[in-house]
């Protein structure tokens, strides 16, 4: 799978922190207790779209980095 | 601020009945406030509710451990039943005991594991409403806001034939437990009752199970429990916690919901024929007036939030209802704004322990407005009908809302 973009929703992030349980290389939280980036590239992408299913408020967007094409979450989710 | 000229009865008459009112003053006088006769802090602003909830390094949700620190050894023996069941639910549960449980039980509740349940939900609604379409009438809680969220409870659970009845009756007892109905001398020995009965219920079926595997939620904690990942008694305290959890908060927010709608019927038009506004309208519904109005933490620490020092040991009534009228927070609070967007409302909480079935609660109240709003007018309130909540600090529970409305063709 190609390299992926990472985007937390911080409208949407309520610091649940499952990211951060599944994936502690990649996710972290910031000063307010939101998921954050540390480094998309520790996980292969498809980790990483399981570890965003994870995430009870769907605040996580994965994109394709080179075709831009949205990974996560599936449009019929309506999110 | 001289904080004797608050009111500290949270259960008096005017609080229950309009809790917004009271929050609003309170947040206004005093965001951080001790509540000497609760012997506690009371938090009504959003971003002090907010960082209570994200920090669960600093503040417990060990309900359990702090209760049993303040019983006799006779008043504990007393209710060992509650302790036994309720000291496994993940909700009471600090890390890493938390941290272990959450991420098993997510997989069963995220956004993409819920929505395979839509048609399911969608074909209770309709049944449910097919019963009551044609009298132009219903006591909505009876026959729609508890009927949906017990009857998908039970299917997701692999039982659809369980007593219901039985199920609401001893629901009820353990909730005299959470409604702090200091009031009631009885409360912990009614809810011991309400524990027994029902693990005495379900019991057999969890055993059943075992020997007889499915799809359902109680096959799927066996086979963790079986896996080594989980013990039996967070399969049994879990499966009470569905049960119980599953349709009482739930039932309380399609109620506040239908009634907050009736309030503002322009809002019932717009939703009716717009549905797509259905998401958005459900996490209106959630922060304009929620089904749990309060949740607590206790500090682990001495620990400053905002200008206050919490002492190690205080407990904090974290008042979600009060958070989500934040002005600060959200534009004109006291409007149901079905489009209001973003909506970061802490309905469901925030941080690790924000509610597991917050996913299932979204979709049966988004199904259940999608089926009420598509077959019937905007429902006004029968005559001679008052407004009546249970006294709780919790919840957030109408006693009934008989309803009258037009079927739509």
């Amino acid at each position: 799978m190609a390299q992926v973009k990472i985007e937390v929703n911080h409208n949407r992030c309520v610091g649940a922190q499952l990211c951060v349980y599944f994936l502690p290389g990649v996710f972290t939280l910031n000063a307010n207790g939101q998921s954050t980036i540390i480094d998309a590239a520790k996980a292969d992408a498809a980790t990483i779209i399981q570890t965003a299913e994870q995430c009870p408020q769907c605040a996580i967007t994965i994109t394709d980095s080179s075709t831009g094409e949205v990974l996560f979450p599936p449009a019929d989710l309506g999110f | 601020m001289n904080a004797t000229v608050l009111n500290d009865d949270l259960m008096a008459p005017a609080v229950i009945a309009n809790p917004h009112a009271y929050y609003h003053n309170l947040r206004n006088t005093e965001k951080i406030h001790w509540n000497e006769r609760w012997k506690g802090w009371v938090l009504t602003g959003y971003k002090e509710v907010v960082d209570v909830l994200r920090d669960a390094e600093h503040f417990s949700s060990d309900r359990m451990g702090y209760l049993e620190a303040e019983l006799t050894q006779e008043e504990q023996e007393s209710i060992a039943p509650i302790f036994r069941i309720l000291k496994y639910w993940m909700v009471f549960r600090d890390p890493p005991d938390h941290t272990v449980l959450r991420m098993l039980l997510n997989k069963l509740f995220t956004p993409v594991a819920i929505e395979r349940y839509r048609p399911m939900v969608r074909k209770i609604v309709q049944k449910t409403l097919d019963k009551v379409i044609d009298s132009g009438k219903m006591e909505l809680i009876h026959d729609f806001a508890y009927e949906v969220p017990m009857s998908v409870i039970l299917e997701l659970i692999g039982a659809p034939d369980l007593d219901r009845d039985k199920i609401k009756e001893w629901s009820e007892k353990i909730g005299v437990f959470f409604f702090i109905k200091a009031d009631e001398p009885r409360r912990r020995e009614i809810a011991c009752e309400g524990i027994n009965a029902l693990v005495e219920y379900i019991t057999p079926i969890i055993e059943h199970r075992r020997e007889h595997p499915g799809i359902d939620l109680i096959s799927l904690l066996i086979s963790a429990e079986e896996a080594g990942q989980i013990t039996y008694n967070d399969v049994l305290a879990t499966c009470v916690l569905l049960i119980f959890g599953g349709h009482e908060t739930t039932m309380n927010l399609i109620a506040n919901g239908t009634l907050a709608l009736m309030q503002h019927p322009e809002q019932w038009e717009m939703l009716s024929s717009n549905p797509s506004l259905l998401k958005k309208g459900v996490e209106e519904l959630l922060r304009f007036d929620g089904s749990v109005k309060s949740t607590v933490r206790w500090a682990k620490v001495d620990w400053m939030v905002g200008d206050k020092l919490i002492k190690q040991g205080e407990r904090l009534l974290v008042s979600l209802s009060g958070a989500n009228r934040d002005p600060l927070q959200f534009a004109n609070p006291d409007t149901l704004d079905i489009t209001r967007d973003p909506n970061l409302h802490v309905a469901f909480a925030h941080g690790i322990h924000v509610c597991l079935g917050a996913s299932l609660a979204r979709l049966e109240v988004e199904e259940a407005f999608a089926g009420l709003v598509k077959r019937i007018s905007c429902p006004v309130l029968q005559q001679g009908t008052a407004l009546d909540y249970y006294p709780s600090v919790v919840h957030r529970a109408l006693k009934v809302l008989p309803i009258s409305f037009q079927a739509k063709i």
